[in-house]
């Protein structure tokens, strides 16, 4: 297992709290593609928080590549998230001031390579996401489908293990949508990347290997 | 801490940001570092001119005294040698009295104006290389060498001329006028007025002078001094105290030897508080600096909220995000410095020279001194660190989905 989950809870403190997690358990094997689905309010952007390390849970355990990562300070959580984990968000994510490269080979310099490998490795995921035209491109240079491509081969350049992604295609039109899900599936299926995905759209079952299904806040099989 | 990330993203951050906002924080970065400068300089000049108007007028830059229980200075022959020593421009030896001074206007005995005043005697070849008295008058002309029964007064005795004491003047007389002169011996004479100064030194400008011979005649001495004020080198200026002991191996032992300094008591305690207000203004300059980079990265960071959120997520630790800003903000500053001092230096500087203020204390340029160039890069750069670090803490503080999606 990759990524191993137990009794996770997430209740968020205020006037009424919310239960948005309440016990989930699961897991995930190295390699797998999975979709997470369910309502609205579900509880699916919340969990993906505590997986990606970006918010902190209310109890339960979580165990990312036999690490347990629940006890972490701050510091072991961002040290985590740029070595170990990749994180797309639903849009906007890029920095306005940054090319498709130079978002790309952020990460990288992060963690201390050198300028030449660091250009290198960025170009290479950048063709490889389909967009080694648009290397020196601005944000506001690129569609949007672009531009969510260019915040996958960032998620992707420091070699995580795990992807998470939370309805990237939601921002998207269709002909887009495909070009991104097509894009996870090739590198789930080539590099054996380990996706996690968030998505709203039923037709995107058929390009991942497993779903989980979240109802307010539990794991339910699919339909109930 | 990743210092090369941090100066990347401050980089791209500069270069690719909103040029209008750029173009208004360095001119706001500017303007705040000439005012630093301006002030202090302002009062640096507002300094230097009462101390020039204490150095041409009155003092020179060193002045000896008779010895404690002396009444003259009674060594001809080491007065003589002191302009001999490298680095001193020249010397002049007077007679100083305390006289009585009146003025009967209609030479009746009625309505007489009298008042005490000092008279010093010159010569005047000594004299016009150490004191700027003689480019002072206002009216008729200097002394000559061998003039006996003329006089020079200043604004201040003559009255009519401008002066602040009018009401202790003589009232108003001119060149051509005769003036009587009671000195401290009960010898009078009657002198003509041959000319009429005004400095900016109101202590000067309550002086009057005649030649030595003319002293030395009505004294009845031969060769002595009250005083001997000695002019050195403008390069050599603060050297003083080198000079003194120099001075001193003429065999002026005993007397008393003082630097300009230690005699200017009012006007050291008047430079004493301007200093004081410039070091207040400067401060409070600084910190209006240090609020206004304050401002700018506090804006841009709840602009760029969200973005700090992403940089976080994706790994990026505080501290480089902190430093990214905090290098902004230096770079801000230090291109304020450096447009900042090319404004005070090309631009400034170059007008007040021209156009110098006038000051009841002189003509008022700008003073403007490495060190106070220093003080300000030092304060400008250390007011930029701050206001710089605190917003960028604090903005970095905040989780990662407040910033990304509240
Ligand atoms: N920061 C928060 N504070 C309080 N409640 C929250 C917060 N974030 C989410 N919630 C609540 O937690 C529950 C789960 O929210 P979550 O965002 O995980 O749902 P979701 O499944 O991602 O929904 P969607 O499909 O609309 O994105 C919801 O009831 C939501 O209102
Ligand atoms: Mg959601």
């Amino acid at each position: 297992m990759i990524i191993e989950v137990k009794k996770l809870k997430k209740t968020y403190e205020g006037r009424v709290p919310t239960h948005a997690l309440k016990e989930v358990s699961f897991g995930v094997k190295e390699g797998e593609f999975v979709a997470l689905m369910g309502r609205s309010g579900s509880g699916k952007s919340t969990l993906l928080h505590q997986l990606g390390l970006l918010d902190a849970p209310t109890s339960g355990e979580i165990i990312i590549d036999g690490t347990n990562v629940i006890d972490f300070t701050e510091k072991q959580k961002t040290e985590f998230r740029l070595k170990k984990l990749g994180y797309v968000f639903q849009a906007y994510a890029l920095l306005p001031e940054l090319s498709a490269l130079e978002s790309v080979y952020l990460p990288l310099m992060l963690t201390g390579v050198s300028k030449a490998e660091y250009i290198k490795t960025a170009t290479e995921m950048l063709e490889k996401v389909g967009l080694g035209e648009r290397i020196h491109h601005l944000p506001k240079e690129m569609s949007g489908g672009e531009q969510q491509r260019v915040a996958i081969a960032r998620a992707l350049v420091n070699k995580p293990a795990i992807l998470f992604a939370d309805e990237p295609t939601a921002n998207l039109d269709s002909e887009s949508s495909e070009t991104i899900l097509k894009l996870f599936k090739k590198l789930n299926k080539d590099i054996g990347q380990t996706i996690i995905m968030v998505t709203h759209e039923p037709d995107d079952k058929k390009h991942v290997n497993r779903v989980i299904w979240l109802k307010d806040g539990v794991i339910r099989p699919e339909g109930t | 801490m990743n210092i090369k990330a941090s100066f990347f993203l401050a980089r791209t951050t500069i270069l690719r940001g909103n040029k209008g906002t750029l173009i208004m924080t360095i001119l706001i970065m500017t303007l705040a570092y000439v005012n630093l400068i301006f002030i202090s300089s302002v009062f640096g000049g507002i300094v230097e001119a009462i101390n020039e108007q204490s150095i041409k007028n009155l003092y020179s830059n060193i002045v000896i005294a008779p010895a404690d229980d002396e009444v003259y200075i009674e060594n001809k022959y080491a007065m003589d040698s002191i302009d001999t020593i490298p680095g001193i421009v020249a010397s002049s030896a007077h007679y100083i009295n305390n006289t009585l001074i009146s003025y009967d206007a209609n030479n009746d005995g009625n309505d007489v104006q009298r008042g005490k005043w000092i008279v010093k005697s010159v010569d005047v070849e000594d004299e016009i290389r150490v004191t700027q008295i003689s480019d002072s008058m206002i009216e008729g002309e200097y002394l000559d060498s061998n003039d006996r029964d003329k006089i020079v007064i200043g604004k201040e005795i003559a009255g009519g001329h401008g002066g602040d004491l009018d009401y202790l003047s003589l009232g108003g007389v001119y060149v051509g006028d005769e003036i009587d002169i009671k000195f401290s011996n009960g010898i009078r004479r009657t002198y003509t007025i041959k000319g009429i100064f005004s400095t900016k030194n109101s202590q000067a400008d309550q002086m009057a002078f005649v030649t030595t011979k003319e002293m030395e005649s009505v004294l009845g001495v031969y060769n002595l001094a009250s005083e001997v004020i000695v002019k050195i080198n403008d390069d050599e200026l603060g050297q003083e105290e080198k000079y003194i002991k120099q001075i001193r191996q003429t065999g002026l032992v005993d007397e008393d030897i003082k630097t300009w300094k230690q005699l200017t008591g009012f006007t050291s305690s008047a430079s004493k508080s301007f200093t004081m207000i410039s070091i207040i203004l400067g401060a409070i300059g600084t910190v209006v600096a240090g609020v206004t980079i304050f401002i700018i990265i506090f804006v841009s960071i709840v602009n760029k909220r969200k973005q700090i959120g992403i940089l976080k997520a994706i790994g990026m630790k505080e501290s480089t995000i902190i430093l990214s800003f905090v290098m902004q903000a230096i770079f801000y500053a230090v291109i304020g410095i450096i447009f900042g001092v090319s404004i005070i230096l090309f631009l400034i500087r170059p007008f007040f020279i021209n156009n110098p203020l006038d000051f009841p204390v002189g003509w008022v340029s700008l003073k403007i001194t490495f060190n106070i160039i220093r003080i300000s890069n030092i304060s400008l750069v250390i007011a930029a660190l701050i206001g710089g670090f605190i917003p960028a803490f604090r903005g970095t503080k905040e989780s990662i989905l407040d910033t990304i999606w509240g």
